[in-house]
């Protein structure tokens, strides 16, 4: 247990004949930016509000910083700033009475809570907009404000739902950049839903995959293809593809022709390149060109997740 | 305590904000202030002493009714319908809490809009009914129990049911219609009991002392069946 921030052991909740999220496996180191990817209804937002005691699992086991989100549900909620998917701003308000609100929730006393709304409000851009009713708002500031108020109790942990939707690219990279601020210079952690993979390819220092309440992939979003069998892309003259056999090439190396003289070499093991390109030229193939190919965490996802951007 | 004192701070604040409620409220203050002095106006008379119990505390009653069923299923639905009990789950607000604060506030205002439909009265009274200034019920032991006592009562129970339909009606006009309906066949009992009975001093702190001690155990009752999440529809599937 010790410094894992989130810890799931065969984590399920189930709505009548329906698993929203089945049989979860995973943890989360404590000071890192974790990113939750996953298609409309894959169950990323039901694993959020099991996290922080809004659901009760149907089996299996949760931790949060620790503890278990259910029964001890306020010692977790204290320690966490949430931001959910809507964000759920009160509209009557201006956008600094919603941060008061957070403020006196969290117990702050007058001038410190007056501080940190103040600090907040600037560190997000709305120091301008602070007297205004949120109703007047657009999404992107409503966004801003959200990740504000989760933040205003200064948490352990911050538990994100879609925090950039809405925003335009200025904004995004303020977010990203306040995120990982965040997580580096406090050594927060963060659970951050999202569905933006190059984001989280820049953000995240894991990242986990969930598919239909079922987790497919997780690991650090540059390595997370190399599960794969490693592949290389060479550039080779003399070679026909039915020389193959003649050739003593690695054990399970197997070539496909991209173009005329482009090929692509599938390995058996990340290891095999050097005796590959040492076949190949023994067996008189001109080598020109021999790139290691990487796959990203899009091109990941789509391969585990498929075309369908929902559920 | 602090969680009440929080809840209760931005419910009020929210209140203030809120113009369909302040016009239900600032109408039915009207309304149910003058209309008894109109009708008085109309009849040239000020009746005798227990029938204006009836005559004017019926107003004062119907309008806690009105604002008490309008301002306890706002507080529950508009935050519903803006995601914001949704925030409140995700805070260390204890339930009874979110609760309490929703109960209090609407049964303060329902008291508030009494006390006015009160004073409204007295006033039109003498400015529209054309008489000098009457103390009305006031005037009598039974009649003060009834719009301080009464009132409160009343108020509190109202606010307790309207705030537990909000919670399992998705929906404003039909939580509204839902606590009116539950309000009026409980209230059945005392209208007979005020028919048949004379508004003896004794009757009425009865009623009030009754009507309060079922809203408290309805009240005490809620805080032990509440559950976080019934503050939103879709966790109870």
């Amino acid at each position: 247990m010790g410094n894992d921030a989130i810890e799931c052991h065969g984590l399920s909740r189930q709505f009548g004949a329906r698993m929203a999220v089945s049989d979860l496996e995973f943890s989360v180191p404590s000071g890192i930016v974790f990113g939750f990817l996953g298609p409309n209804g894959a169950g990323k937002t039901t694993t959020v509000r099991l996290m922080v005691g809004m659901l009760q699992p149907s089996s299996g086991s949760l931790r949060v910083l620790g503890h278990d989100p259910v029964a001890e549900g306020e010692w977790v909620r204290t320690r966490c700033g949430v931001m959910l998917d809507g964000v759920g701003l009160y509209d009557r308000l201006s956008a600094r009475r919603n941060l008061e609100f957070a403020a006196r929730i969290a117990r702050l006393n007058k001038s410190e809570g007056r501080q940190r709304v103040d600090a907040s409000l600037q560190r997000v851009g709305l120091w301008d907009r602070r007297e205004d009713r949120v109703s007047g708002f657009s999404k992107g500031m409503r966004q801003k404000l959200g990740l504000a108020r989760a933040l205003i109790a200064d948490p352990e942990m911050l538990i994100l739902d879609e925090p950039t939707a809405g925003l335009d690219p200025a904004n995004i990279v303020m977010v990203r950049e306040l995120l990982l601020s965040l997580a580096e210079d406090a050594g927060r952690s963060v659970f951050l839903c999202t569905h933006l993979l190059a984001e989280a390819q820049r953000i995240c220092d894991q990242v986990a995959i969930i598919r239909g309440g079922r987790l497919l992939a997780m690991g650090e979003p540059n390595k997370l293809g190399e599960a794969q069998l490693p592949s290389v892309r060479l550039t080779l003259s003399g070679y026909d593809g039915d020389s193959s056999t003649a050739l003593n090439l690695p054990q399970g190396a197997q070539m496909a022709r991209l173009s005329a003289q482009e090929w692509r070499a599938t390995l058996g093991d990340p290891q095999d390149i050097e005796a590959l390109v040492a076949a190949l030229v023994a067996g008189g193939v001109g080598v020109r060109a021999v790139i290691p190919e990487q796959v990203s965490l899009e091109e990941e996802y789509m391969r585990l997740v498929g075309g369908n951007a929902d559920e | 305590m602090s969680d009440l004192t929080a809840m209760l701070w931005k419910e009020a604040v929210e209140l203030i904000g809120h113009r369909r409620v302040a016009i239900i409220f600032a109408i039915v203050v009207v309304i149910m202030g003058i209309f008894p002095a109109l009708i008085m106006y109309h009849r040239q008379t000020i009746q005798a002493a227990n029938s204006l119990i009836f005559f004017g505390l019926i107003y004062v009653l119907l309008g806690i009714v009105v604002v008490v069923g309008q301002t306890a299923s706002d507080l529950v639905l508009h935050e519903r319908v803006g995601h914001t009990l949704d925030y409140l789950l995700t805070t260390r607000l204890s339930a009874p809490a979110i609760f309490a604060a929703k109960i209090l506030l609407s049964a303060a205002i329902g008291y508030l809009a009494a006390l006015l439909v009160l004073l409204v009265q007295l006033a039109a009274v003498g400015l529209i009914g054309g008489m000098r200034f009457h103390w009305l019920f006031l005037g009598l032991g039974a009649g003060q129990v009834a719009a301080f006592g009464v009132t409160a009562a009343l108020s509190l129970y109202v606010s307790v049911v309207g705030t537990f339909v909000a919670l399992r009606v998705g929906e404003q006009r039909s939580a509204y219609l839902l606590s009116v309906v539950a309000v009026g066949l409980l209230l059945v009992p005392f209208i007979l009991g005020w028919l048949h009975m004379s508004l003896t001093l004794g009757w009425i702190s009865k009623a009030a002392l009754v009507l309060g001690v079922i809203a408290l155990a309805l009240a005490a009752i809620g805080m032990r069946v509440f559950r976080r999440h019934m503050l939103v529809l879709y966790l109870q599937d």
